[in-house]
């Protein structure tokens, strides 16, 4: 059996299907519908985007309008209710306009009016969500899936390459990691972690075979500021970044699910993050700041 | 561990919306489909110190209990099968009389009763695991002097992310056939029907804490005397009377708080019951889950109980007074008791094995405000119980 690769880009991130197939034009077929899979929810929630579904509902923010959403929108909705609630509101689908104010980037820290400003308009305790009517109260607030959809995606490209025939593959979505299976010989897939110092390097490698392998990292988007760190990952609640691990790895059955885990710990920061990990109960590995790691897998660090 | 923690079975529950086919991978994983487990306990009353006549040892009860808890459909429902099998000896409080001083004497019966039980419960589950579901339950029990059949519903249903609702209701009819009923003139059938309806709330405080509140009301309609125990009703030992209705309302709260840093949870309870005959309770339960690594956990918890008594209660009528109801058990009269337990569990793979004891005391002195007119008879008791669960696909 051969492997074959396919690279795209989608999502704002470098995106790779490996496969392995005795027949290449099986393969070629199976990864060709899985990244169409991913481009079509890219497109779908994508909050880049004014032309989109998304963009009509952002807009019809503050009008007291509601919006109707389709299956799978109001299934994503209610999966982030759900992490909105088991992360006590630190994670936040609507904390889009914070996810912007700290644009990295800029290498400045925001004004506190302007949190304050980007808070007024955030809070999913304020959506008005009866399943599949969705109605923002305030002008300005919008959905951002950018927590959920990739992992999600992931998933569904996995499940599509087994629908087309592949029992030994996995999808990799810029480090999110959805096996298809295992290699053709029963062996394990190797994920490897990036280091918090060099991102260049692979600080840890992590054995995945079945479900979804998540990372959630604060490195490869940071901004420091007068000696200290301030990461992308902002809590909901203050409008504020959290100091948190330098990156945080669950695998569970899908890597929606594991994507959830990684996020979550990563909002509630090093010591409570590991609390929670080890409460979930499902496989993890953090790396500290200053690069030691923790967790349940044992990891080959190299 | 041998169950999905909460936080993931709520991770899963959400995702499984969204990857149908998750779910049945899930099924697959480490995580088991069925369980069962079996359970032996052994209650233990302690004989009866002071002024009695008859055998003084007490009942004494063997318990055998197996479940079957399972996922049908794909996991859309939950089956739970529960099978009791018990067998109880021993003799119990008859009567009381007065002593020459006309101070209550307790009369035992003598050590005749022996009696099993066999009960039957099954419950199905729709959603389960979910916080929007329905369990549907019946139950049958079957002594020899006693056949009980239950209908049940019960539903839960989130109101926003942080409030779920509870309700439900539960109907029971028992028949009662006393054994050697035309030799001591018992009754020698009689029914009685009970039917609760409860409702709750609970508040997702925060990530580590719920506070749950609710109410209940039982009404019981039919025989509710037991058909075993005498009264002396001035110079005469009639059989005791109670109520032939009684109507119960009791209000509780639950506060659960996780500890996760040190890996432990408190649990905390209070229930008041007020009913038509008069009687007040109040229950105070507090338990802490230790988990101390490597698979094991220790669960101490305290109990204190408190009763005011029914109207009607009276150890003996010295002078009858036209009294339509009268009766001496002693659980209609005032008294409290304070419970301990302690209870070891240790997981292995899919293994859990539990061990674990209480003790119970109750006298007056231990109600609330500690009054009310003596109480013979009040029982004390020990119980101790071993279970083991496995998990599997």
């Amino acid at each position: 059996m051969d492997l074959h690769r396919y690279a795209f880009s989608s999502m704002g991130c470098p995106c790779a299907i490996q496969l392995e197939a005795d027949d290449e034009s099986v393969a070629r077929t199976a990864a060709a519908r899985a990244q169409a899979e991913v481009a079509r929810l890219d497109e779908k929630y994508s909050h880049y985007r004014s032309d989109n579904w998304l963009a009509r509902l952002c807009a019809s923010a503050g009008s007291g309008r509601r919006v109707e959403l389709d299956e799978e929108a109001a299934n994503l909705v209610d999966f982030a209710a759900a992490l909105h609630a088991q992360s006590a509101g630190r994670f936040d689908v609507t904390a889009g306009a914070l996810t912007k104010l700290w644009d990295l980037q800029s290498g400045r820290i925001p004004a506190q009016a302007q949190i304050d400003a980007a808070l007024a308009r955030s809070g999913w305790h304020r959506v008005e969500w009866q399943r599949p009517y969705l109605c923002l109260p305030v002008a300005g607030m919008c959905i951002d899936f950018g927590g959920v959809v990739k992992e999600y995606a992931a998933d569904r490209a996995a499940q599509i390459c087994r629908k087309n025939g592949i029992a030994h593959g996995i999808v990799d979505l810029g480090g999110d990691l959805a096996a298809i299976g295992a290699h053709a010989d029963g062996s394990a897939w190797l994920a490897g972690i990036k280091s918090p110092r060099n991102p260049a390097d692979v600080h840890a490698s992590i054995e995945l075979d079945r479900g979804g392998l998540a990372t959630s990292g604060d490195y490869e988007r940071v901004m420091i500021v007068d000696g200290r760190r301030y990461s992308h990952i902002v809590d909901a609640r203050t409008g504020w970044p959290m100091q948190s691990f330098a990156s945080v790895s669950v695998l569970a059955d899908s890597c929606l699910v594991a994507g959830a885990a990684s996020t979550l710990a990563m909002l509630f920061g090093v010591e409570r993050g590991a609390d929670y990990l080890r409460e979930l109960g499902l496989p993890w590995l953090a790396i500290d700041a200053d690069g030691r790691t923790r967790g349940s897998i044992e990891a080959a660090t190299t | 561990m041998p169950r999905p923690s909460t936080s993931l079975a709520a991770l899963l529950t959400a995702a499984a919306a969204l990857l149908p086919a998750a779910q049945t991978r899930a099924a697959d994983s480490d995580e088991a489909d069925t369980h069962a487990s079996y359970r032996f306990s052994e209650y233990d009353e302690d004989a009866l110190h002071g002024v009695v006549v008859g055998d003084p040892r007490r009942y004494r009860v063997l318990s055998q209990q197996l479940d079957i808890d399972t996922k049908l459909d794909g996991g859309a429902w939950g089956l739970k099968l529960d099978a009791t099998h018990e067998v109880m000896s021993g003799s119990s409080p008859w009567y009381v009389t007065a002593d020459a001083n006309g101070r209550p004497v307790q009369v035992l019966s003598g050590a005749t009763i022996r009696d099993r039980r066999n009960a039957l419960s099954v419950s199905l589950t729709q959603n389960p695991g979910t916080s929007a579901n329905t369990t549907y339950t019946a139950s049958y029990s079957k002594e020899n002097d006693y056949r009980a059949t239950a209908l049940g519903i019960e539903r839960s249903q989130p109101l926003s992310a942080a409030t779920t609702l509870g309700y439900g209701g539960s109907f029971s009819h028992d028949v009662i056939k006393p054994f050697q009923a035309q030799d001591y003139g018992r009754i020698e059938r009689a029914t009685k029907n009970t039917a609760s309806v409860f409702s709750s709330l609970a508040w997702v405080l925060d990530r580590d804490s719920v506070l749950q509140a609710g109410v209940q009301i039982n009404l019981s309609h039919g025989y509710l005397s037991d058909p075993y125990k005498l009264f002396v009703y001035g110079k005469f030992l009639t059989a005791e009377r109670r109520p032939d209705q009684h109507v119960e309302a009791a209000g509780l709260v639950r506060y659960r708080r996780a500890y996760a840093q040190i890996d432990a949870a408190l649990h905390l309870d209070y229930r008041y019951a007020q009913d038509s005959w008069g009687l007040t309770s109040h229950t105070v339960e507090a338990s802490w889950y230790q988990g101390l690594g490597h698979g094991w956990r220790l669960v101490p918890g305290l109990r204190w109980y408190s009763q005011s008594a029914a109207r009607f209660y009276a150890p003996f009528l010295a002078a009858p007074g036209g009294q339509r109801f009268y009766s001496s058990d002693y659980r209609l009269g005032t008294f409290g008791a304070f419970s301990t337990s302690i209870n070891v569990r240790k997981a292995i793979g899919r293994w859990e094995f539990s061990l674990g004891a209480e003790r119970y005391h109750s006298a007056r002195g231990l109600a609330l405000g500690g009054g009310g007119g003596t109480v013979p008879a009040l029982v004390d008791f020990t119980r101790a119980w071993a279970g083991l669960d496995f998990g599997f696909d």
